[in-house]
């Protein structure tokens, strides 16, 4: 395929503004897939994915285009669209020459919309504005032109689709040829082949995406890892269609997946670039940053014995997402498990999902932290990503917590509720601009902490789903902080432990005991819990001693049911932690996180 | 070898509101051919063997008529009783006369449970009971005139809405009869009961427990023997020890359960297969294991708890190899007392918390 005839493009949208669908309908049009096989939303193979609706790994698809007597292949490469996984619309952009930035014609332009089409702009890409979804009937598509208009778009670049109906599809796609330029780079030089993804495949090894830069790569070829200084055999060239075809080389500006019976995970880095070894690049491609980790928790098997188990998920899991961290840790009430990294909350539910199901491991986590900074009356500084890492008080000078700026856009209705919850959530309020008379722009600046604990939650219910909200990190201030134990017993339940600020560690507190109260069934002896900061007490609640648990009938006819009964209740007791002589429940680790003052 | 032998009647006059076991409405027609059924199952299954209890449960066997009384007793006579041989019979007071008195002695039963249940007239009238407490007295007189002085009554508390004055009272007017043995229970709430779809709460777990204390405390000059049982002067229900001790046993008629040649079995509750001859429910092979299980779970309701010994006899492993207790006794969940393993007395109301650690700790594979 010559270079003029290639297109790479990917999808931003803002969460639910129907990226994937648009994308099933592309698919559709260019005949990949017969529309009586199209499933739902067909590049989101995980089944999380399907199930959420969010895209959270990325897909490269080939489609063949017919138009104006030439032959055109369109490389669709599918991005997440939720806030943590921005870094993940980064890789994929870096892939690319254009981008669609869908808008939802009943929405309008969102937090993420802009956080998108910035992030896209930064990486040089043509970007197509696609306002989908206009067979609604609430679709009020002058008042997003309008919107888009703003945003720096003319109306006459608009597109205007329905992916349910496939109105506006044709259109759309001579508008990537049209538009979106060709990629360009030297066939004839030094391969230089971007890693922009890579999973694991259990018979063939890791599979890696590639977008060729420069030259050419061919089953048979012996690559070099340019970072990690890796060589292997090019085994396989592939590309899916969405089926999957076998090629026998990539060239500049095409994309694929390349494998190389490649076992050891930690030879492939996202965004390393490949080179040949016989005839190597002077030097790879810019690459990128990694996102670094924003929250941090404790994962832990709930059957000690599948630590092993667990560590190989996260390896696994840690190939296609660089910007999951894992550090192993020890607690004593958890035993052994790891530190884990996540750029944001969803990520760590996706993770903690995908450990359960796909590896069926069930976890433990511990709730979520940012990392801190912490002053010690020596001079040095110290970096705290768990609350157990927190350096005792005596040495403290001061400490400092992460603050992001947020963007919340909401209809003007909810202006009132939302300030209220940001000066709630310690927020210091920057701004305000009207975008229309309905719509509004609030930005704040807030401790990230607090965006970690329920800040999202709330931020819907106080809004009824009508708000969205984007934040970037703009560094750290100081603040009060101190960590906050959680006794059972008489005895600190370190996965317990949580660092909050001062002011609010007694409500925190008063709202944790009495959640765990009623999570921690009945034991033997009565069993204090407490919150506690150093030695000084500041909530206590008791677990009253458990009066009645008898088989109080036991005959002959009894016999085999009442055994049964206590076996069933012996595979309870399994399934729950055993804190010193305390047996704790699962759900109670999480406890401290979704302790929201109903 | 079985000693024992449970025979179940399923017939009662009314249905109590809390009961789950099997149980049909007195119907004349039935009681004859259920009985012929009955004769058979025992024909086709009882090996000879001489008997050391036996027990006519139900239901309400005392409902039967005096000449069906007699069938059934007819029937009864074919097994081998020991010279001293406990026969009890279960009886309550709406049913019960002088005369079927006479009846049960002349067959040789030496032991009556009557079901009492409670004094109060209102938890009476939402169980579906009725109790004349003069002729509970007048009866339990007769009974003694006549030699048969091995008595339980049985008696139920933690009714929902029941305050603890009321189970006092009841304990107080158990005590003024003088019996030598009582059963307690409190209340529990079975699914596929009258009681059960009125949507019923029960008394909280606390006010549950402090009942139950109360009545111990209030029975304390009985020995208190198992979890709910109490009895005066050795009267023990020797056939009722045969299931704590996890000994075998018979178990005939409807809905009956039975314990032989390693298998736990359950009947039929279906009176049409009843009747055709189609006896055996479900039966459960017990394994080594599964033996040793039931040995804990029972041994332990009993103030003489698991005797290491016959555990060793038995089993031939040690106790302690296949169910490691030094730790629970350590933390006072479980005394050694010389040869035997015992639940302490102030924890028997928590004995299943206590047993399934014990079990939870199985070394036997």
């Amino acid at each position: 395929m010559r270079q003029e005839n290639i297109r790479n493009f990917c999808i931003i949208a803002h969460i639910d503004h129907g990226k994937s669908t648009l994308a099933d309908r592309i698919l559709e049009k260019t005949g990949a897939i017969e529309k009586r096989e199209l499933k739902n939303q067909m590049l989101d193979s995980m089944d999380i994915e399907r199930e959420r609706g969010i895209t959270i790994k990325l897909n490269a698809v080939q489609l063949t285009y017919h138009h104006d007597g030439e032959e055109y292949y369109f490389h669709l490469i599918d991005t997440p669209g939720h806030v943590d996984f921005s870094y993940e619309v980064s890789r994929s952009l870096a892939a690319c020459e254009g981008a669609l930035l869908v808008v939802d014609a009943t929405q309008g332009v969102e937090a993420q919309t802009l956080a998108n089409l910035y992030l896209a702009l930064d990486n040089n890409l043509t970007v197509i504005p696609v306002v989908n979804k206009i067979d609604l009937p609430s679709a009020d598509l002058p008042k997003v032109e309008e919107e888009l208009e703003n945003i720096g778009f003319s109306k006459e670049e608009i597109i205007f689709t329905s992916a349910k109906t496939g109105e506006g599809i044709d259109t759309l796609l001579e508008a990537i040829i049209e538009k979106i330029p060709a990629p360009t780079g030297d066939v004839h030089k030094a391969l230089k082949a971007l890693i922009f993804d890579s999973l694991f495949d259990a018979y063939r090894g890791v599979i890696i995406s590639i977008r060729v830069m420069e030259g050419e790569v061919k089953v048979g070829d012996v690559i070099r890892m340019m970072a990690t200084g890796a060589t292997y055999d090019v085994v396989g060239l592939s590309i899916d269609t969405p089926k999957e075809k076998a090629i026998s080389s990539l060239k500049a500006g095409e994309v694929g997946y390349l494998s190389a019976s490649i076992k050891s995970i930690s030879d492939v880095e996202v965004g390393d670039t490949i080179t040949l070894q016989s005839d190597p690049a002077a030097e790879a491609l810019p690459g990128y940053q990694p996102m670094k980790p924003m929250v941090y928790s404790g994962l832990y098997p709930i059957d000690a014995s599948k630590f092993e188990d667990l560590r190989d998920a996260l390896d696994k899991l840690k190939l296609n997402d660089a910007s999951l961290t894992a550090e192993p840790e020890t607690s004593k009430a958890l035993g052994f498990g790891f530190r884990c990294g996540f750029l944001g909350l969803l990520h760590m539910e996706v993770i903690e999902e995908r450990i359960e199901r796909e590896f069926g491991i069930d976890l433990i986590a511990t709730s979520p932290s940012v990392i801190y900074e912490v002053l010690l009356t020596d001079g040095s500084k110290v970096m705290v990503d768990s609350p157990t890492k927190m350096p005792k008080r005596e040495v403290v000078s001061k400490t400092f917590e992460p603050y992001v700026k947020t963007s919340i856009f909401t209809p003007s209705d909810y202006i009132g509720p939302i300030m209220e919850l940001c000066q709630d959530k310690r927020g210091t309020f920057i701004n305000m601009e009207y975008l229309d008379q309905m719509r509004v722009m609030i930005h704040y600046e807030l401790p990230l902490s607090e965006i970690v604990y329920d800040f999202f939650d709330k931020l819907k219910s106080f809004t009824k789903g009508y708000a969205s909200f984007d934040y970037e990190l703009i560094g750290y201030k100081e603040s009060n902080l101190v960590k906050m134990d959680i006794l059972l017993n008489g005895e600190v339940v370190d996965a317990l432990s949580v660092i909050v600020h001062k002011d609010f560690a007694y409500n925190r507190g008063k709202v944790v005991v009495e959640k765990l109260k009623e999570i921690i069934p009945r034991q033997m002896f009565e069993v204090p819990i407490q919150a506690a900061i150093g030695t000084h007490v500041i909530a206590r609640t008791d677990i009253k001693a458990l009066r009645k648990n008898v088989l109080a009938k036991c005959y002959g006819g009894d016999v085999s049911r009442k055994k049964k009964l206590l076996e069933k209740q012996k595979e309870g007791k399994k399934r729950m932690k055993k804190i010193g002589s305390v047996e704790v429940p699962q759900e109670a680790f999480l406890s401290i996180l979704s302790t929201g003052d109903k | 070898m079985i000693r024992s032998c449970y025979i179940h009647i399923p017939f009662c006059k009314k249905i109590c509101s809390y009961c789950d076991f099997c149980k049909l409405f007195y119907d004349t027609g039935y009681v004859l051919s259920y009985l012929d059924s009955l004769d058979e199952e025992i024909l086709k299954n009882y090996q000879e063997e001489e008997l050391n209890t036996i027990y006519i449960g139900g239901g309400t066997p005392s409902c039967l008529s005096i000449c069906e009384l007699k069938y059934l007793f007819s029937i009864l006579s074919r097994f081998k009783r020991s010279k001293d041989c406990e026969i009890t019979i279960e009886a309550n007071f709406d049913s019960i006369t002088k005369e079927k008195i006479d009846l049960f002695l002349e067959f040789g039963i030496n032991r009556i449970s009557f079901g009492m249940e409670t004094t109060h007239e209102w938890i009476l009238k939402k169980m579906n009971r009725s109790l004349d407490l003069s002729y509970v007295k007048e009866i339990i007189c007769y009974c003694r005139e006549k030699g048969l002085t091995n008595i339980n009554l049985d008696l139920m508390y933690a009714f929902p809405g029941e305050s603890i004055q009321e189970v006092e009272e009841d304990v107080s007017f158990l005590l003024s009869l003088d019996v030598n043995h009582i059963s307690t229970y409190s209340l529990i709430l079975e699914e596929h009961t009258s009681l059960y779809l009125q949507h019923s709460s029960l008394v909280d777990e606390d006010m549950d427990a402090r009942m139950y204390q109360r009545i111990c405390e209030m029975l304390k000059d009985y020995v208190h023997y198992e979890t709910s049982n109490f009895a005066k002067d050795g009267k023990y229900s020797r056939h009722n020890l045969c299931y704590w001790n996890n000994w075998e046993y018979y178990g005939f008629g409807l809905g009956a359960s039975g314990y032989i040649l390693n298998i736990r079995y359950a009947n039929t509750r279906s009176m049409t297969h009843y009747l055709q001859g189609n006896y055996r429910y479900q039966e459960e092979k017990l394994s080594t294991y599964d033996k040793m299980e039931y040995e804990v779970i029972l041994n332990l309701r009993t103030k003489w708890g698991i005797s290491k010994n016959k555990f060793f006899q038995f089993y031939g492993k040690n106790l302690e190899e296949v169910y490691p207790y030094q730790k629970l006794i350590d933390q006072g969940y479980l005394i050694e007392k010389d040869d035997n393993i015992i639940i302490p007395y102030s924890y028997w109301y928590l004995s299943n918390e206590i047993i399934v650690k014990l079990l939870e700790g199985c070394c036997y594979e």
